[in-house]
């Protein structure tokens, strides 16, 4: 008997939702998207993986519901993701399933579920429980993916009705090749950076510290200045580095809520009220433009190479 | 025909979060604000209405209370709802869903537009909500209503009777096309909501509100989640102001303070 139904379109998503759910009992996948190309690595977790190659949400939705219909998980899992987070509240709705993103530290005792998950943006943290059947969406990149002990199948699920929603184009975004979620330092720019070309005093900094190079919200989503891979905050990426240095960054509680796993935060602000100073273990009062030149000198002078 | 139902959320204010001795999150000293995201589907109602032809209906369920308590702040939520350019709102605030979930907040969504006989051609909600973040009571909703669901919308259009739409997802952006009526979240980014003039502040206040008790909605889900902890995170930042005669001396102190801290080698 399946207890556990994980949905997700990257192999190493769903290794990492089976290793949240270990010795609850028999796992099954469903795989979407590019995912399904990726069904005979994924089956090697020892599992029976379903694959549908489509990515719309609809279809992949019309997919779930036919198996948890059949298999009667009693938890429908995976890493919250935008399409994730469709798909299963669809299902959530249509069964009245409780449900929860951005879980982590999930038990799962008798007919209930525990999770922990941050709420109030990233201010508060919240131990809830809910009777399964459930849906949850866990916190990604929190665990190892499950070990690949081999063995598993995989069957292709074809949809029986055609979706309504129809995808018309498709944009990849720009990258900037950045993995802010595994830099160790991260040298982050705001508003108080007054032109696009001004950001190479950032991009100097960054190169002479190893770091990579985060932004607030409006350098991506406004200006776009860098691509929204940079982007750290809320609805951007959440950042666990050693050192976060957060030039010209004000401190809107939405930025603040993408660094609050940062060991330590440097703030450099001409605005000695901003909130970032608030929020920062080191600040700088100064105007970026006369102070980062100084700062990027003295750390050639002294950093051991 | 041609009506645009906006979801909007009373939710906490996560800026005034305030804890109690323990440190839990005192949820009854927290203000409601209106989610910010909802905003941005006001905003995105206010323009296509003209399109549409219909009138726009703000539909708001309470998950904090109690109601008594609440009022003051619920009726200013409903009064920038109204002034940002709804035409009318429904209020759902019942202490017997309180404080409510994700489930219930879709049950009471869905039986309050029957209720009310709103059949809308578009079903709009912020991507998620500043306080609960977890962005799935749209999504609920158009599977209840068996509804077309177009979610992290950063772009709208209606054309010939169809919604076309980009999905804003992590690496690419994905152009879907809808029939209506249909139910759409959109992202912070899809426009840039105008505050309301003085105007339409004053014309809010003689706005029809319609309030629902729970009594009247069929098929109302009870909450399913628990809180078992409500715990403020306290994020200790050390908060030095490093200061000296010159940047000179400043750059000095901090590049030693964070060789001490051990996140650089000198």
């Amino acid at each position: 008997m399946v207890e556990v139904l994980i949905v997700g379109d990257k192999d190493r998503d769903i290794g990492e939702a089976l290793a949240y759910f270990k010795g609850l009992g028999e796992a099954a996948a469903l795989v979407y998207g590019k995912g399904s190309e990726e069904a005979e690595s994924i089956k090697e977790y020892g599992i029976k993986v379903f694959k549908i190659s489509s990515d719309n949400p609809e279809e992949v939705f019309n997919a779930l519901k036919k198996l948890y219909e059949e298999l009667n998980p009693k938890v429908v899992a995976g890493v919250t993701t935008k399409n994730n987070r469709d798909i299963l509240s669809r299902l959530a709705g249509l069964y009245d399933l409780p449900m929860a993103t951005d879980a982590f530290d999930v038990k799962v005792e008798g007919d209930t579920i525990t999770y922990k998950r941050g709420v109030l943006s990233a201010r508060a943290l919240s131990t809830e429980k809910a009777p399964l059947p459930a849906a949850i969406l866990l916190a990604p990149r929190k665990v190892a993916p499950a070990e690949k002990p081999g063995g598993g199948i995989v069957e292709e699920v074809k949809p029986e009705a055609a979706p309504v929603l129809k995808i018309i184009d498709r944009k990849a975004k720009e990258k900037g090749g950045v993995n802010l979620e595994e830099a160790e330092i991260i040298v982050s720019v705001g508003r108080g950076f007054k032109n696009k070309e001004d950001l190479k005093l950032a991009f100097e900094l960054a190169e002479v510290l190893g770091a990579q190079i985060g932004c607030s919200r409006p350098i991506a989503a406004d200006l776009k200045w860098l691509s929204e891979d940079h982007w750290v905050g809320l609805s951007g990426k959440k950042v666990a580095p050693k050192l976060y240095l957060a030039i010209g960054i004000s401190g809107a509680p939405q930025h603040l809520a993408g660094i609050t796993d940062a060991k330590i935060v440097v703030a450099v602000n001409n605005d000695k009220s901003a909130p970032i100073f608030k929020n920062a273990d080191y600040g700088v009062v100064a105007d970026l433009y006369e102070f980062i030149p100084v700062l990027i000198k003295k750390l050639k002078e002294r950093l051991s190479k | 025909m041609g009506d645009i139902v906006v979801l909007v959320k009373p939710a906490l204010n996560p800026e005034m979060i305030r804890a109690t001795p323990d440190g839990s999150v005192d949820v009854d000293a927290i203000p409601l604000k209106l989610s910010d995201i909802d905003r941005n589907a006001l905003e995105e109602a206010a323009k296509l209405k003209q399109q549409l032809g219909g009138k726009i209906y703000a539909l708001l369920v309470l998950t904090w209370g109690p109601v008594a308590k609440r009022s003051r702040d619920l009726s200013m939520v409903v009064q920038e709802a109204l002034a940002k350019g709804a035409d009318e709102a429904f209020i759902v605030a019942d202490d017997s869903i309180i404080p409510g979930d994700p489930v219930t907040t879709a049950s009471a969504i869905v039986s309050a537009l029957k209720a009310k006989g709103l059949s809308p051609s578009l079903i709009l909600a912020g991507e998620a909500t500043v306080d609960g973040f977890s962005g799935q009571v749209a999504g609920r909703v158009a599977a209840k209503l068996g509804l077309p669901y177009i979610s992290f919308a950063s772009r709208i259009e209606i054309k010939d009777g169809k919604i076309i739409a980009d999905r804003d997802l992590e690496d690419e952006v994905v152009t879907v096309e809808a029939p209506l009526p249909a139910v759409v979240s959109v992202t912070r980014e899809i426009n840039q909501p105008r505050p309301p003039t003085l105007l339409q502040i004053r014309r809010a206040a003689k706005k029809p509100q319609h309030k629902i008790a729970a009594s009247e909605l069929e098929g109302l889900v009870k909450p399913k989640r628990e809180y078992l902890e409500l715990k403020v995170l306290a994020v200790k930042r050390k908060q030095v102001i490093i200061e000296g005669e010159t940047l000179e001396e400043i750059a000095e102190k901090l590049v030693e303070e964070l060789a001490k801290e051990g996140v650089i080698s000198l």
